[in-house]
């Protein structure tokens, strides 16, 4: 069991998502950034699909009753094991009753804590992805226990990865056109591939709101559905960017969609990074 | 054997294909919906989930899909087969729904803005048999259409913050319920003791796309006692 000292920002569980529910109004979920869950479990040996903590801007206070191994990816949180900063991307030793802490996020925004065998908190609907409703609980809470196995010690020897934090600088985000991109008048399409865009404040796992506006007359459509980076432009140019706890249908334009590497660059980026589209075709 | 409207084929995403009719949504479309997604489900296994809007099917796949081309000749050829377009499979649920004032926090202003007393309007909601579209919005949320023409009326200017799961309103041309505790703009004129949405359970929606919907008054009393039946697992609807 890991107890819960303190949550942090916000702390969940997420794995790969929930397929398969969708038709029934279930968001696919799972982590943001894929990528650096998928790294945080290759160096375990774990497989895929095991579930791992999520922690965002400010890490939590974690208390681990047994012995374990984990790993740590994503963004450098200053981990911290009885006062000893830990590394990222390695396999880390973890004696029974150790305090784990985590400090703010220094370059990047969502850092990924797997654990030897995956964490065991209950499956609902083929994943233990956290979301409202439809796990017991939304989010991580203090004095909570996290279960995983604590017989599976296994960690990959000697792994390492070597790995450049300067891939969350990069500012080009790679996207397709929508489905209703040539709705849009030209000079609004320019604007999409030529400028930059800045993540406003409103920025949560369901759905980043981005500052600039477009112009543009598109008339409201009969509700779709949408996917994880798909980018729905409001009657005033609004453009929301759906995350990945993103609800399964929609009723505004979809202009772009995002590629699943350019989701996982945007869960790096906080309130106020700009980026730009790369918009290729599919 | 009639053409069906033609759609377009729309690549969203390298793993995601998405099907859109340029049309009107209604009856038909609808049942040409469910009778090609069935079929899709049946004959395409790379398909791992078919999700549904108003005049839409989006398709996601295990992997990205590679010949473009032969996968939109067979998924035209299977449209261009399908013959059959009842109601055949589709199912009657009674939904009770108590529209005691107590649930209902806007039943009296919204039957004053509509010119009819609280039991017209009760009368006229409970009057008609509507149709799942299809789920969204909120797990287990359905979009019904047939709302009476006389009913309809402008969401509320600010949506408000909190809406008890199991909350039944009526907004704009839509009448709903809500699955889950959420905030809504819509009128709140009812409210059911019955869940739409069991996440623990493996099939945690009872209705699906193409079902009828109908509400079925019940008392305060009828209410508390569901509600109890439902905690003991002792109340299930049934489907006609």
């Amino acid at each position: 069991m890991i107890e819960v000292l303190h949550p942090g920002i916000h702390t969940s569980i997420q794995d790969m998502g929930r397929m398969g529910f969708q038709s029934l109004g279930v968001p696919i979920g799972g982590a943001m950034d894929q990528n650096a869950m998928h790294w945080a479990n290759y160096l375990l040996n774990n497989p895929k699909q095991c579930a791992v903590l999520e922690m965002s801007f400010k890490g939590p206070k974690l208390l681990f009753h047994e012995a374990t191994t984990i790993a740590l990816t994503g963004a450098d949180m200053q981990a911290k094991v009885n006062g000893v900063a830990l590394q990222n991307h390695k396999a880390i030793q973890i004696k029974e009753n150790t305090i784990l802490e985590f400090g703010i996020a220094q370059q990047g925004k969502r850092t990924y804590l797997a654990i030897a065998g995956g964490i065991q908190s209950p499956v609902v609907l083929g994943s233990r992805s956290q979301y409202k409703d439809i796990t017991p609980q939304t989010v991580i809470g203090k004095t909570k226990l996290i279960p995983f196995n604590k017989t599976q010690i296994n960690g990959q020897k000697g792994a390492r990865l070597s790995f450049t934090a300067s891939d969350w600088d990069k500012k080009l985000i790679p996207a397709y056109k929508g489905p209703d991109f040539h709705l849009l008048p030209k000079k609004a399409q320019t604007q999409l591939k030529n400028n930059a865009f800045t993540i406003s404040v409103k920025n949560s796992r369901m759905a980043y709101v981005l500052e600039e506006k477009l112009i543009h007359q598109i008339p409201s459509i009969w509700t779709v559905p949408v996917l994880p980076g798909t980018v729905q432009c409001t009657p005033n140019g609004t453009l929301i960017v759906l995350m990945r706890d993103a609800q399964t249908t929609g009723g505004y334009p979809r202009v772009l969609q995002i590629s699943d590497e350019g989701l996982n660059l945007l869960a790096q980026k906080s309130t106020k990074a700009d980026f730009q589209f790369k918009i290729g075709s599919v | 054997m009639e053409n069906g409207p033609p759609f377009r084929f729309f690549i969203t995403h390298p793993k995601v294909v998405l099907l859109e009719w340029d049309t009107e949504p209604d009856d038909a479309l609808l049942n040409r919906l469910i009778e090609f997604r069935k079929a899709i489900k049946k004959e395409f296994v790379e398909v791992i989930q078919i999700t549904q809007g108003y005049c839409s099917l989006m398709l996601f796949h295990d992997k990205a899909i590679n010949t473009i081309d032969r996968y939109q000749t067979r998924l035209n050829l299977l449209y261009s087969s399908l013959v059959s377009f009842s109601k055949k499979n589709s199912k009657l649920w009674r939904i009770p729904v108590c529209y005691s004032e107590a649930w209902a926090p806007d039943l009296n202003a919204l039957s004053k803005s509509l010119n009819m007393t609280t039991d017209t309007l009760i009368e006229k909601h409970v009057s008609v048999r509507y149709r799942v579209q299809f789920i969204g919005f909120l797990p287990g949320f359905l979009y019904l259409s047939g709302l009476p023409k006389i009913l309809e009326c402008a969401r509320k200017d600010q949506p408000v913050s909190h809406v008890a799961k199991g909350s039944v309103a009526i907004g704009g041309k839509q009448t709903g319920i809500y699955p889950v505790n959420s905030p809504g703009g819509w009128h709140l004129i009812g409210k059911t003791p019955y869940p739409l949405f069991k996440p623990q359970e493996e099939n945690p929606c009872f209705a699906q796309a193409g079902d009828s919907i109908q509400f079925e008054p019940i008392t305060r009393k009828n209410y508390w006692e569901l509600e109890e039946r439902i905690k003991n697992k002792t109340f299930k609807i049934r489907p006609e």
